[in-house]
């Protein structure tokens, strides 16, 4: 099997080659044939990843330990779930991983667009195809995926008990499914610019799965976040480490990309604008993938350094050169068909959005990247960490949150002062009438006072649209409210699902600001001693000691948790000693409501009767994660086949032809 | 160009100005030294915080009796530097491991670290050491 896999690999470099080849030069001479036998050429690639994907997953099934990643990454001991997700643990099985979904989404698309798109497929085939190149060159020579041991080892080496977490399972999968998908985007948007297609021909096609990608990245960004808060023990979600950074910044720029390329679809403006947001976030992926790989920025999770990433740096590097010759040499075909006709417009609101977001991922970038420039210019290494992310990003997410409430109602060419009144006057009101009520309640902060006023603002114009939208149809037809506003969503679902996203946008700014309230306390008590954080009073109970596993000591300890006089229940975090990875690791435990966490770590066990305790309280974290599951749902929605969308793309294959 | 489309540069030059701005300002409040030990012996009394790398000095760690600090040496394998930190000890903290401290050196020359980050090569990848069975 294992020699099955690699000769697939082996095999996959030559046939990716070739692919890329036949696309280019079929799509430049016109020859059909060798189109076709480009595109026969990657589904067979893919086909490779296939069986290298499954050779390795059976080397870790049947726990074949002679093979160096299968002797890494799992043990006896493991269970069959953990072992499945053992394939992306490491960074051979993630290259791997990687390069197959880029094969069945490269397939997917080739399917989708090879009629319809005849024009533009085999250069986007092409493009695609090079990227999987990187891939295969690497697995084939600098990460070899079925290197093996000098001697058979009778034990696996196990997987880290911190990546033994459900969350951890889907995680780097989805965030993978958001990377990869971005190539398709680019590829479609590149060949479009090669070829001299005028028009937005490529958007429109790519536009499910810029959505999709975009879905992606942001639930894997979102189950990172929940992983190292159920899991890593400091009592947040998100560290700004240049890892969690390394996905958030194309996150950023791809989140302005879906709005700008709407000002493109309805006025053909920002056309360069437009492609070049797609090459920076995919160039961000790229990048991303390189400081997490190649040990240039010290990070907490430390991959180990290889020489891996400096074949992302120098295909990076190659992308940058070549779009940025292809966007100036196309210049002309990139012409706006409009004018900005006011500064008050749906257009330039998206503009300016597109500007906060783009300055929230320059932003984020510098920071990352501070300590390496600072050493190759300055010579010396500093640093900049949380602090700095803390005092740059609100006041650019404020205005984010501004616009989110603005730009979806804001008219487009000029916004008049009756448009004006009409979308803003009652939101405005509303946002007042309850900023005074927060202040009469007791908030004193500033920032927290911002951030809740805008997001009532936001939260009232989604609301006044959507009950203008109900009682439209209420009143053209015989609906109920509840079919009404089910129809309202289904018939444009574009729309109302970025509404739906607006609002979980909104949860998740609620749940940030509660991150200004947080409070917290460490401290060692007796069996018997209570101690309180804020309203709650926690008492330790006992501590008791279990063998689970030969390699696993467990230590539990009790705590009942007393609020107001009422007894609340008991907390039962943990404290784990794996002996083949020779570290404890810590299980909290966290009783959540919407007001707040109280989240509790069982730091140490000192003798027999002491422990020590930290307890945090974080007020409104479930609203991140709610906002994060609104924000998904709405991102379906919106991905879901639109009437309209039909009809427009129809329109534009008709204008073709004309 | 017309008006409209110079106010709307006006507006697009405002947002890059105040990104730029509070990037660099951010830069100049928050920015620490990141230094080996060897050249933390600059700092020695500049009374100025900065972040330090080092390995643990196997078995100089002496854990506080309540679990919440410790006094340990770390070293670059050029020089040494005494390290007393108040906090939550990490999971993965203990001899031979890299890490980063940060605080600042008190009058005794013994680094009060308020900060204690560590990095183990063995987190995702199986450290070197490990492969050899």
């Amino acid at each position: 099997m294992n020699e099955l896999g690699e000769i697939s690999l082996s095999l996959s470099l030559v046939v990716v080659v070739y692919s890329a080849f036949a696309s280019f030069f079929g799509g430049a001479k016109n020859n059909e044939a060798m189109i076709r036998s480009g595109q026969n050429a990657f589904f067979s690639a893919f086909a490779l990843y296939s069986i290298a994907g499954i050779a390795l997953m059976y080397a870790l099934m049947t726990r074949d330990f002679s093979v160096e990643y299968v002797y890494n990454y799992s043990n006896r001991d493991l269970n069959k779930f953990y072992t499945f997700s053992a394939f992306w643990a490491g960074q051979k099985g993630s290259l791997l991983l990687w390069a197959w979904m880029l094969g069945l989404f490269g397939s997917i698309a080739i399917l989708q667009n090879r009629h319809k798109n005849s024009k533009i497929i085999p250069y986007a085939v092409g493009f695609i195809s090079i990227t999987m190149t990187l891939f295969s060159v690497l697995m084939v020579h600098a990460s070899p995926v079925f290197q093996k041991l000098p001697e058979l080892p009778a034990d696996g080496h196990g997987l880290n008990p911190m990546l033994q977490n459900p969350g951890m399972i889907f995680h780097p999968p989805t965030l993978y499914v958001g990377f990869v998908a971005f190539t398709i985007p680019f590829a479609f948007a590149m060949a479009a610019l090669l070829r001299r297609q005028e028009g937005e021909m490529w958007i429109v096609s790519t536009r499910r799965w810029t959505i999709f990608a975009w879905f992606f990245l942001t639930m894997g960004n979102l189950l990172g976040a929940n992983w190292a808060y159920v899991e890593l023990g400091w009592g947040g979600y998100w560290a700004w480490d240049p890892v969690e950074n390394a996905s958030f910044m194309p996150w950023l720029v791809g989140t302005a990309y879906l709005h700008s390329v709407m000002v493109q679809e309805r006025k053909g403006m920002l056309k360069i604008w437009n492609v070049s947001l797609v090459t920076i976030t995919f160039c961000l992926t790229i990048f991303g993938t390189f400081i997490t790989r190649s040990g240039l920025i010290s990070s907490v999770h430390s991959f180990g350094e290889t020489t891996v990433g400096y074949y992302f740096l120098a295909f990076l590097i190659m992308v940058i050169i070549f779009s940025v010759w292809l966007i100036y040499s196309r210049r002309e075909l990139l012409r706006s068909d409009n004018n900005f006709d006011s500064i008050i417009s749906r257009e330039s609101s998206f503009l300016f959005n597109n500007l906060a977001l783009l300055g929230a991922a320059f932003a984020v970038l510098w920071g990352t990247s501070f300590p390496m420039i600072s050493e190759m210019v300055r010579g010396v290494k500093i640093t900049v960490g949380p602090p700095f992310f803390n005092k740059v990003m609100p006041p650019i997410a404020l205005a984010l949150l501004i616009l989110t409430g603005i730009c979806p109602l804001i008219a487009w060419r000029k916004a008049t002062f009756s448009n004006f009144k009409r979308n803003f006057m009652a939101p405005f009101l509303t946002a007042l009438v309850s900023s005074v009520a927060m202040i009469a309640a007791g908030l004193r902060d500033l920032t927290a006072w911002l951030f809740f006023t805008v997001s009532v603002f936001v939260l009232a114009t989604i609301a006044i649209e959507f009950w203008r939208g109900v009682k439209m149809r209420l009143t053209d037809g015989n609906e109920n409210p509840l079919s009404a506003a089910f129809n309202l969503v289904n018939r444009n679902r574009r729309r109302y699902g970025g509404f739906i996203i607006h609002v979980g946008a909104v949860c998740m700014f609620i749940g940030f600001t509660g991150n200004m309230f947080n409070d917290q306390k460490e401290l060692a008590v007796k069996v018997g001693e209570s101690f309180t954080v804020k309203d709650y009073k926690l008492t330790y109970v006992g501590a008791e000691y279990n063998k689970p596993k030969s390699t696993k000591d467990q230590f539990i300890a009790t705590v009942l948790v007393e609020k107001d006089g009422n007894k609340l229940g008991y907390m039962r975090p943990e404290k784990n000693i794996f002996s083949n990875y020779d570290m404890p690791n810590s299980e909290v435990s966290i009783v959540s409501t919407l007001k707040e966490d109280l989240y509790l770590v069982f730091l140490a066990l000192d003798g027999e009767n002491t422990a020590t305790f930290k307890a945090h309280i974080n007020p409104l974290v479930k609203w991140l994660w709610i906002g994060g599951m609104v924000m998904g749902i709405g991102t379906l929605i919106a991905m879901l086949p639109d009437r309209r969308e039909k009809k427009f793309m129809q329109s534009l294959m008709e204008n073709k032809k004309a | 160009m017309n008006k409209a489309k110079k106010k709307l540069l006006i507006g697009a030059l405002v947002i890059v100005a105040a990104v730029s701005y509070l990037v660099y300002a951010g830069i100049q409040e928050t920015s620490v030294y990141y230094l080996t030990v060897t050249q933390s012996s600059q700092m020695l009394a500049s009374n100025k915080e900065f972040r330090m790398e080092g390995n643990v000095v196997p078995g100089s760690i002496k854990q506080a009796p309540d679990s919440l600090g410790a006094e340990f040496v770390i070293t670059d394998s050029a020089k040494q530097a005494p390290i007393k930190y108040h906090g939550t000890i990490p999971d993965m903290f203990k001899d031979n491991i890299k890490v980063v401290v940060q605080g600042k050196y008190d009058k005794n020359g013994v680094f009060v670290a308020h900060t204690l980050l560590t990095s183990c090569p063995s987190k995702y990848e199986a450290s070197k050491q490990n492969n050899k069975i």
